[in-house]
């Protein structure tokens, strides 16, 4: 496995008596979604500008893709794309002239600047707002375009700031799905959003509390570690329930050493993560009804929230 | 029926008055400005500003080198706005001197100075640097004023011999010292800057944010809003006034020349100068379309009444049509207030005319928001 | 330095400046507003200005007196039949010099060769306007003087004896380079002065506070775009506008005003622009310190104040306390008004002027590396 795209120890940044990121420890592993969450002002924004070396931390070190930010910010301005909480288009200038003057500054023009941006273009569905001032342009159109600036010149890391925010539910699926190609073609992206949702759409989470970490872990091992877990409805695959469906499912559950309560329709199971065992368990249940009349396994993942809600409340001391 | 609505009005006006207040009090920049400014400007025109000449830089080419020629050259010297005189050798190197403006004055005294004074038909001559026409002007005066009274004798006798004993005086400043004549307008900077920088933001930041918008849909006129928004500054701008007078006044001893009859009419001149300044203040703001623009706007505003206003220098020898412009600015008859109250002593009946102008403009400005400000947003 | 970087840095401020309306009349019309408003308010010269004559002798000479004095058209004499009449008007203001002529002058006046007592007259100023007095004191004064010699000359001739003339100096003046003391000459060189170090710093300063608010400016500073190439995408296209408007001022000021440079406007363009350099790198600071344009407005404002009165634009620095002399010479703007003064006025050449034009390029220096820090500094 490669080095990781970002490496940050012991990141402090302290403004006079306040200190907004306290003592931080991160890695990004290539080519990964990381989800950096945490509350309106808990230091997110201090600690992506700390990363791509717009502010200078009070103590620790930073690396991005190998590079002493530090020491060298300038010598990673052309591996990262970045975008700002407040999307950064001129107001005056039309969209075709912002992507020019960004595109410009990172040395592309011409032909390659045509071709990459009518690919960008396409993608982020921007042909409409080409010629549209920024300014009159709706909220959500910017922040795409805002993306794909951002992501114009191939940068091999993105850091985005809160890019959701302030965009509909539309939108926002197409944001993810966009980000999650970047990611799958080897980009590194680091995110930062308040929507804790959004956090499944990342392979690795950190939850930041008042400056400190208090969670840093793949989403599913969050899930696992702060909540009550799976929960795995089962019922007759077909109509009504035969006599004894219930007790012959209790006893292959209960030979797993699983227990579960009587719901409506059927039965409820809570597991505190799917792993390979449950899911035995569950096909040997299906299998053992085959005969009868089947079953229908339906899993519920615990809400993100709810594990968000429980990592709070175990962080406060 | 009007007397519940004139009290509803008033309860609005209120309301948003204490709305203002309660920002104010919380707003460090605007606090700075209430302190800073007026030290700021109290040190410059106290200590720095100055029109009366002083270490005049000249040259003197005494062609005549008498005892006689050098007393006139410690004459012009004694007066006190000299330095000491470069005495050049040639007539070309006091032209080269003024060319560089090394000098202000170049005074050259002929070869047949003191034989022509004997015979009572003496002449020198000065050549001055025009650039600078006011100080060039009043320097030529001292050294004619030395001329004038020139007799060769180690203490001059004034008058003695002349066809004319000119007795000047200069009423209320006898030593016309432009740190009083500066000092009794400071107010009238002060709140100029502060009435105008204080409104003029206000209104485009509440539509900013919004709150224009909320408060329009409460039972409230727009006049209502835009008085409500004047009255706390109002109050405010007599702390101002107070500071400067006070400041003036213990600092440099430029208190009201009549007592409380002028404390009286300082206070009354103020209020409608204030309003009307205030006034100004939201109507460029509804002028304008962000908040940037507005402080430009304002700024644009202030200049040309610091300098047309005649605080600076004296409206009354500016050239038709600049003069009559000046007179449309409020600044322009506070300040012939403040001066008469201030140096002459001036009581409420000296400045009736200029209350009823800044009245009249109040209400100029008044109606002109009212027609800018419908109760919509647009 | 990346050329290609600078410039499509130049291209976007020059385009976003062209198309702001708000902006580009700003630019063009408060050089040309301060031009024509500062050229006219100084005035040495006093005319028509009202003189209150209270004539306690009521004789021809007496009346003959206040007729020469009016006859010139600076003042204009307003009779008062009582002394408290007089003090009066010169309390409430509308009278700013008086005339007392007392009964015995012309007693005296007659009289005046036998040296017992000479004519007298009082002036009284109102030292309130104390500008405004000075200024016409030297003018009364001469007027007084030479018409009552006129006044004792002719009683002599009719007593049939020669004048002796009065004691006293002659003293000649000429005034080089700006002979009818006006006004304007001095002000059009200074404005240039006041409008490169205000509207220039102001202009900057919104501009960049601006970028900040709407965060393009921490966009520009993830780009490979360096601290230098920012700031001078920045302040190389307002440099041309200002530069443009010296030319537009000089133009407007000789078309308009009748007031060309004397000296070389090459030059004069030269040292303008590269001034120009030190108020917008100062803008540049202001900026980096101001969380909103209002907030970058006041500061600019604040500075400005003592930047104005303090650098000899309207108050020659010379008149200035020693202290204050001192701090004067800590403005950039005051070396340049200096400068644009002995162009302007004087026709001086880069050889005399070399001193001043040393300092303006150390000001220059100190001031871009100092809004360089700023720029690239993390804070």
């Amino acid at each position: 496995m490669s080095a990781p795209a970002i490496v940050a120890r012991g990141l402090t940044k302290r403004f006079g008596e306040f200190t907004a990121v306290h003592d931080l420890a991160l890695e990004v592993a290539r080519g990964s979604i990381f989800a950096f969450l945490g509350a309106n002002g808990s230091g997110k924004s201090t600690t992506i500008r700390m990363l791509i070396g717009l502010l200078q931390p009070s103590a620790g070190s930073v690396l991005v893709d190998g590079v002493d930010v530090i020491r060298e910010p300038r010598r990673v301005r052309d591996r990262i794309g970045y975008m700002g909480q407040r999307v950064s288009l001129y107001a005056g200038l039309s969209l075709r002239e912002n992507v020019e003057f960004y595109a410009g500054l990172h040395g592309l023009a011409g032909a390659e600047l045509e071709g990459r941006w009518g690919r960008v273009r396409e993608r982020f569905e921007l042909g409409g707002a080409e010629g549209e001032r920024p300014e009159s342009l709706p909220a959500g159109i910017r922040q795409r375009a805002g993306l794909a600036l951002a992501m114009l010149h191939q940068p091999r890391i993105l850091f985005l700031d809160e890019p959701t925010a302030g965009v509909d539910v539309a939108s926002r699926g197409l944001f993810w799905e966009r980000i999650q190609e970047e990611a799958e073609a080897g980009v590194t992206v680091f995110v930062t959003t308040h929507f804790l949702e959004e956090a499944d759409h990342c392979d690795w989470v950190c939850f930041l509390e008042a400056g400190r970490l208090v969670a840093n872990a793949a989403p599913d091992e969050l899930r696992r570690r702060f909540s009550t877990g799976y929960r795995v409805h089962l019922a007759p695959a077909r109509g009504a329930a035969e006599p004894g469906w219930r007790d012959e499912v209790r006893r292959v559950l209960g030979a797993a050493g699983l227990t579960s309560e009587t719901a409506q329709d059927g039965l409820v199971l809570r597991v505190p993560a799917l792993g390979g065992e449950v899911f035995a368990t569950l096909r040997r249940v299906q299998r053992e009804l085959e005969a009868r009349q089947g079953a229908r396994v339906r899993i519920e993942p615990p809400a993100m929230t709810d594990v968000f809600r429980r990592i709070l409340a175990e962080a406060a001391p | 029926m009007r007397g519940e609505a004139l009290r509803g009005a008033l309860s609005n006006v209120a309301a948003v008055a204490w709305k203002e207040a309660a920002i104010m009090r919380h707003d460090r920049a605007f606090l700075a400005m209430v302190l800073a400014q007026p030290v700021m400007m109290l040190l410059l025109f106290g200590f720095a500003i100055r029109m009366q000449p002083a270490n005049v830089p000249w040259a003197v080419f005494d062609r005549d080198g008498t005892a006689l020629s050098r007393r006139f050259v410690e004459d012009v010297t004694a007066t006190g706005y000299f330095l000491a005189p470069e005495v050049v050798r040639s007539y070309a190197e006091g032209r080269a001197r003024l060319a560089r403006g090394q000098a202000v004055a170049f005074v050259v005294i002929p070869a047949e100075f003191r034989r022509e004074f004997e015979l009572g038909q003496p002449r020198v001559q000065v050549l001055l640097d025009g650039t600078d026409p006011i100080s060039a002007a009043r320097v030529g005066a001292f050294i004619a004023g030395v001329g004038a009274r020139f007799d060769g004798e180690a203490t001059p006798r004034r008058g003695a011999g002349a066809a004319l004993e000119l007795r000047q005086s200069f009423r209320f400043n006898p030593t016309l010292s432009d740190r009083r004549f500066y000092l009794a307008v400071l107010a009238g900077m002060l709140l100029t800057n502060f009435c105008l920088s204080v409104t003029a933001g206000g209104l485009v930041a509440d539509r900013e944010a919004g709150t224009w918008e909320q408060m329009l849909s409460t039972p409230t006129s727009p006049l209502e809003l835009v008085l409500g928004k004047l009255v706390p500054y109002a109050a405010m701008s007599y702390v101002v006034l107070a500071i400067a007078t006070l400041g003036a006044g213990i600092f440099f001893g430029v208190w009201p020349a009549g007592g409380a009859a002028s404390w009286l009419a300082l206070a009354v001149v103020t209020l409608p100068f204030v309003l009307v300044s205030l006034a100004v203040g939201v109507f460029v703001s509804t002028l304008a379309r962000t908040s940037a623009q507005a402080v430009f706007l304002t700024v644009f505003f202030i200049l040309p009444s610091m300098v047309l206003s005649g605080v600076m220098l004296p409206y009354q020898l500016m050239p038709d049509g600049v003069r009559q412009v000046g007179a449309l600015l409020p600044l322009r008859w506070y300040q012939i207030s403040l001066r008469r109250i201030t140096l002459r002593g001036a009581g409420l009946d000296d400045v009736a005319i200029p209350v009823l102008a800044l009245s009249l403009g109040f209400l100029v400005v008044l109606l002109a928001i009212r027609r800018r400000l419908k109760p919509r947003l647009d | 330095m990346n050329l290609r970087r600078l410039r499509t840095l130049l291209v976007r401020e020059a385009r976003a400046t062209w198309r702001d309306a708000f902006t580009m009349t700003i630019l063009v019309s408060v050089p040309l507003a301060a031009l024509l408003v500062f050229s006219s308010i100084l005035s040495t010269e006093v005319k028509d200005l009202a003189l209150g004559v209270h004539d306690a002798c009521g004789t021809a000479s007496s009346r003959r007196l206040v007729a020469e004095l009016s006859a010139r058209g600076t003042f204009s004499a307003r009779p008062f039949a009582t002394r408290d009449a007089l003090d009066r008007a010169l309390v409430d203001g509308s009278l700013s010099v008086a005339l007392v002529i007392p009964p015995d002058f012309d007693r005296h006046l007659r009289a005046w060769r036998t040296r017992e007592a000479a004519a007298q007259v009082e002036v009284i100023y109102d030292g309130a306007e104390a500008v405004l007095a000075a200024n016409a004191e030297g003018f009364l004064r001469g007027l007084v003087t030479a018409a009552v010699a006129d006044l004792a000359g002719g009683a002599d001739a009719r007593d049939g004896e020669r004048a002796g003339g009065p004691r006293g100096v002659a003293v000649v003046t000429r005034a080089l380079y700006n002979p009818e003391l006006d006004g304007t000459r001095y002000m059009v060189a200074g404005v240039f002065g006041f409008v490169l170090s205000f509207l220039t710093t102001l202009i900057t300063a919104v501009s960049i506070v601006n970028e900040r608010i709407t965060g393009t400016f921490e966009q520009l500073q993830v780009t490979p775009a360096t601290s230098l190439e920012i700031l001078l995408g920045k302040i190389l296209p307002l440099g041309a506008v200002f530069a443009a408007d010296v030319v537009l001022m000089m133009v407007a000021a000789g078309l308009l005003l009748g007031v060309w440079p004397e000296g070389n406007p090459l030059f004069f363009v030269g040292v303008s622009a590269f001034y120009v350099l030190t108020s917008l790198a100062l803008g540049l600071i202001i900026s980096a310190t101001s969380a909103t344009t209002a907030e970058a407005v006041q500061k600019t404002v604040l500075f400005s104040i003592p930047l104005v009165q303090l650098s000899g634009f309207a108050f020659p620095t010379r008149n200035m306390p020693t202290v204050v002399r001192w701090l004067a010479e800590v403005f950039p703007a005051t070396h340049y008004i200096r400068v644009s003064r002995g162009i302007y006025l004087r026709g001086e050449g880069p050889l005399s002027l070399a001193p001043e034009l040393c300092l303006l390029v150390a000001f220059a220096g100190v001031l871009i590396a100092l809004a360089l820090r700023t720029i690239g500094a993390r804070t």
